[in-house]
């Protein structure tokens, strides 16, 4: 601890050096951080999204082929089944944005409650979204998106049906980051009849919560079996097997986003390596007239690395805090641009900060270790030798 | 009177372990924002080579794309006499009615993902003219026959010439391979309209028609009768239009690099600036004798900037070749890359460094090195003759 301020007198003694290192290591960190923030932000969303005892029933040959819309009848006979409700993608954009901008679907309102308790929909929203036809329940992303409130009209173009339809907001999911726009199947279903069409009479999804996790294998099985050699074979699979599914063609890019993350990792071992020895040449002589009035070279070894640690762990802090902040405002500003949109998904989480940290940590180490091993070992009359 | 190049150059070599060190950073950077970008770029060239000026995509009013759209036999029938369209040697019109859906695909892996199925007649060939049937043949109506794009080729299980590939509700035979110079229509694999909207149980048979327009003054008039036209609620844009739109679905990652670029680019910008600032330190004797023998603070600052821009165009030329070289050592490891779009389609495209990337990464090379060579030239031009000696 006595030589606490040997170390703090020399990290001030070039101020503008350690600014300027404790900058750079900590816009890595920050780099790193939100990097890895990407393939965790989407761990994280499909983790969050899922539930162990939610199904997913679509057709085997994709999701944009369909199934007949009474097939959800036969599906909740299976036993094991506590709910199932029919979904039907309606692809409705808000007329502010002319592009569908969120997930809406067309759900049975007697059944949608059951399969998605863990939303937490209050019992009179979901009685009110059975009541009015035109009855709508939104998630709160979105109603804080676009400034609505329980009550409030919305209308939707949607891009699938020839239709546009007008909405009540009647409840909301109470997760912040639920992006789904739920509307009455009915309602869709006679707006098409109204039209001349054959009304709905399919439906691309059905979700089925089982009512124990154990028993959810052999319902996918029982499910399957049930559609097999029909017009319409259906796919079972869990809930977070499907949303990983619909993240899964990213991985790609995001095995090349990683190799940047080890490269500009790479970047500032080599900054701070860099400064770090150049900090200890300078000091050659300065070292050696320590260890000539008897300082300990070990305590000469110690106290080299831990001024470059502590400058980068500072500046490692730093960058965490920083890149969380750059998370809370992407996030507070993704509705103004297009292009923000999906980035405002993503929030640095726990284990990243920790990665985060470690880092700097070994930065710090890697960076201090040779030169300070070096300037530890010198001999001293060789170095003052030099000097003098 | 200035300073002379030699004099940058020798001082670039006295120092070469930090001369090196801060040209690697820089070098880094460079690699790691070239990657990036060829990345993005790659994608966004496949939407934009995909259309043609001549070309009008006609759709469903309020439709944002193919897979989403409805068009009946009627309303085809009534646009292919509309005025204005071109034709063939066989006095045909060039207007291709299209079912788009979007299956699941096998990947080799395991893994499944959307790919755009295009249905078609055989007049697309004549309509989507940069597309070209390379290998085997284009497919017989009716025959359940398949050709794919060169990039699903090898990607999906049994998408090879003379396979069979499954999707759908059955198998269909490849018998073709399709290039398109890049453009999007490598990623998707075609069949017989018919035959897919009869799979697909479509109650319109076609999603969409595109038509090559005549003349140029064409276009418009035909876009503005098929807007007008109550009948059938559709909306006709040009192509290219159409494909700019979807490349906007790269948006968000051209933010994310630009971002990257930016924060990598000012970390190295700071390590750039802390040799420069230790080099002038260094140097403080040396700058107070040329001061002293008459050289203006103006060579001096020119010789430090010129220091530093030469630091990040050797940086740049070591991060371009190792990016170049990288780009291919990647390209051969993980094949080809898919990018899956909120269309529910995927777009598989390879990962190659092109001359405008590493145009944009000279761009941040140059930036780092004069910005972080500015304030150490500023201070070596600053220091008084008279203090530098007597520090020395």
């Amino acid at each position: 601890m006595k030589y606490l301020s040997l170390v703090i007198a020399n990290l001030r003694r070039n101020r503008l050096r350690s600014v300027l290192t404790a900058g750079a290591i900590m816009l890595a960190v920050v780099l790193v951080c939100l990097l890895l923030t990407l393939p965790a932000g989407l761990d994280a969303i499909v983790e969050n999204a899922s539930s162990n005892t939610r199904i997913s029933v679509h057709n085997k040959a994709g999701i944009v082929y369909s199934m007949p819309a009474s097939f959800v009848r036969k599906v909740r006979q299976v036993d094991g089944v506590a709910a199932a409700v029919a979904t039907t993608w309606f692809g409705g954009a808000y007329e502010e944005a002319g592009r569908v901008t969120f997930p809406n679907f067309a759900v049975e309102v007697e059944h949608i409650g059951a399969v998605y308790p863990d939303y937490a929909i209050k019992p009179e929203q979901l009685a009110d979204f059975r009541r009015y036809r035109d009855g709508a329940i939104v998630g709160r992303q979105i109603m804080r998106k676009y400034r609505w409130k329980i009550g409030d009209r919305v209308t939707l173009r949607s891009t699938v049906w020839p239709v546009d339809l007008d909405f009540r907001i009647v409840g909301e999911i109470a997760d912040e980051d639920s992006p789904y726009f739920w509307m009455n199947n009915e309602y869709l279903d006679q707006a098409l009849k109204a039209q001349g069409g054959a009304g709905l009479g399919i439906t691309g999804m059905i979700w089925v919560r089982a009512g124990d996790p154990s028993r959810v294998n052999s319902i996918m099985r029982t499910i399957d079996e049930l559609s097999r050699n029909s017009e319409a074979e259906t796919a079972c699979e869990t809930e977070k097997s499907f949303f990983s599914n619909m993240f899964g063609s990213l991985q790609g890019f995001i095995t090349i986003m990683i190799i940047v993350t080890a490269l500009v990792a790479l970047c500032i071992v080599f900054i701070a390596a860099n400064t770090a020895s150049m900090a200890v040449r300078e000091r050659a002589c300065e070292i050696a007239v320590l260890k000539a009035i008897g300082f300990d070279r070990r305590v000469i070894f110690a106290t080299l690395l831990t001024e470059t640690a502590a400058l980068s762990i500072a500046a490692g802090s730093a960058g965490v805090l920083l890149a969380v902040a750059i998370t809370r405002a992407l996030r507070m500003f993704s509705g103004w641009s297009e292009a923000l949109g999906p980035l405002g998904a993503f929030a640095v989480s726990a284990p990243v900060v920790f990665q985060g940290l470690a880092l700097s940590v070994l930065v710090g180490l890697l960076a201090g270790i040779v030169p300070a091993y070096a300037a530890a070992r010198r001999p001293v009359v060789e170095t003052l030798h030099e000097v003098f | 009177m200035a300073l002379p190049l030699s004099y940058t150059w020798r001082n670039l070599q006295a120092r070469a372990g930090r001369s090196i060190m801060t040209a690697s950073v820089i070098a880094l950077v460079v690699v790691a924002c070239s990657l990036l970008l060829g990345l993005i770029s790659a994608l966004q060239r496949t939407f934009v080579l995909s259309g043609n000026p001549m070309n009008l995509v006609v759709m469903r009013k309020g439709s944002d794309n193919d897979g989403a759209s409805q068009l009946s036999v009627q309303a085809y029938q009534a646009i292919r006499f509309f005025d204005g369209i071109a034709r063939d040697a066989a006095d045909r019109p060039l207007i291709s009615p299209e079912l788009v859906v979007q299956p699941f695909f096998r990947t080799r892996d395991g893994g499944r993902e959307n790919v755009l199925v295009r249905g078609v007649e055989p007049v697309a060939l004549a309509v989507h003219d940069q597309v070209r049937i390379t290998q085997g043949r284009m497919l017989r109506p009716s025959a359940h026959e398949a050709v794919v794009g060169r990039a699903v080729l090898g990607r999906y299980a049994g998408a090879e010439l003379g396979n069979e590939i499954a999707f759908g509700q059955g198998k269909w035979k490849v018998v073709g391979i399709l290039e398109a110079g890049g453009a999007s229509f490598e990623s998707e694999v075609w069949v017989d309209v018919r035959e897919l909207a009869n799979d697909a149980k479509r109650p319109f048979p076609y999603s969409g028609v595109r038509l090559r327009v005549a003349t140029p003054t064409d276009l418009t008039r035909l876009k503005r009768r098929i807007d007008d036209d109550p009948r059938y609620a559709l909306e006709a844009q040009p192509e290219t239009e159409y494909y700019a739109k979807q490349a906007k679905s790269a948006g968000s990652l051209y933010v994310l690099v630009a971002a990257i670029a930016v924060l990598a680019g000012i970390g190295a910008g700071f390590g750039a600036s802390n040799t420069m600032y230790a080099a002038v330190q260094a140097r403080t004797a040396e700058i107070g004798t040329l001061r002293a023998l008459g050289f203006s603070r103006r060579a001096i600052l020119s010789a430090f900037e010129a220091e530093a821009v030469a630091l990040s165009t050797v940086g740049f030329i070591i991060g371009a070749g190792a990016a170049v070289g990288l780009s291919r050592l990647l390209d051969w490891l993980m094949g080809s890359i898919a990018f899956g779009a909120a269309t529910f389609t995927t777009n598989v495209v390879r990962l190659n460094v092109s001359l405008s990337d590493l145009l944009g990464a000279l761009l941040l090379a140059l930036l780092i090195g004069i910005c972080g060579g500015l304030g150490p030239a500023w201070r070596a031009a600053r220091l008084r003759p008279i203090e530098a000696l007597r520090k020395a």
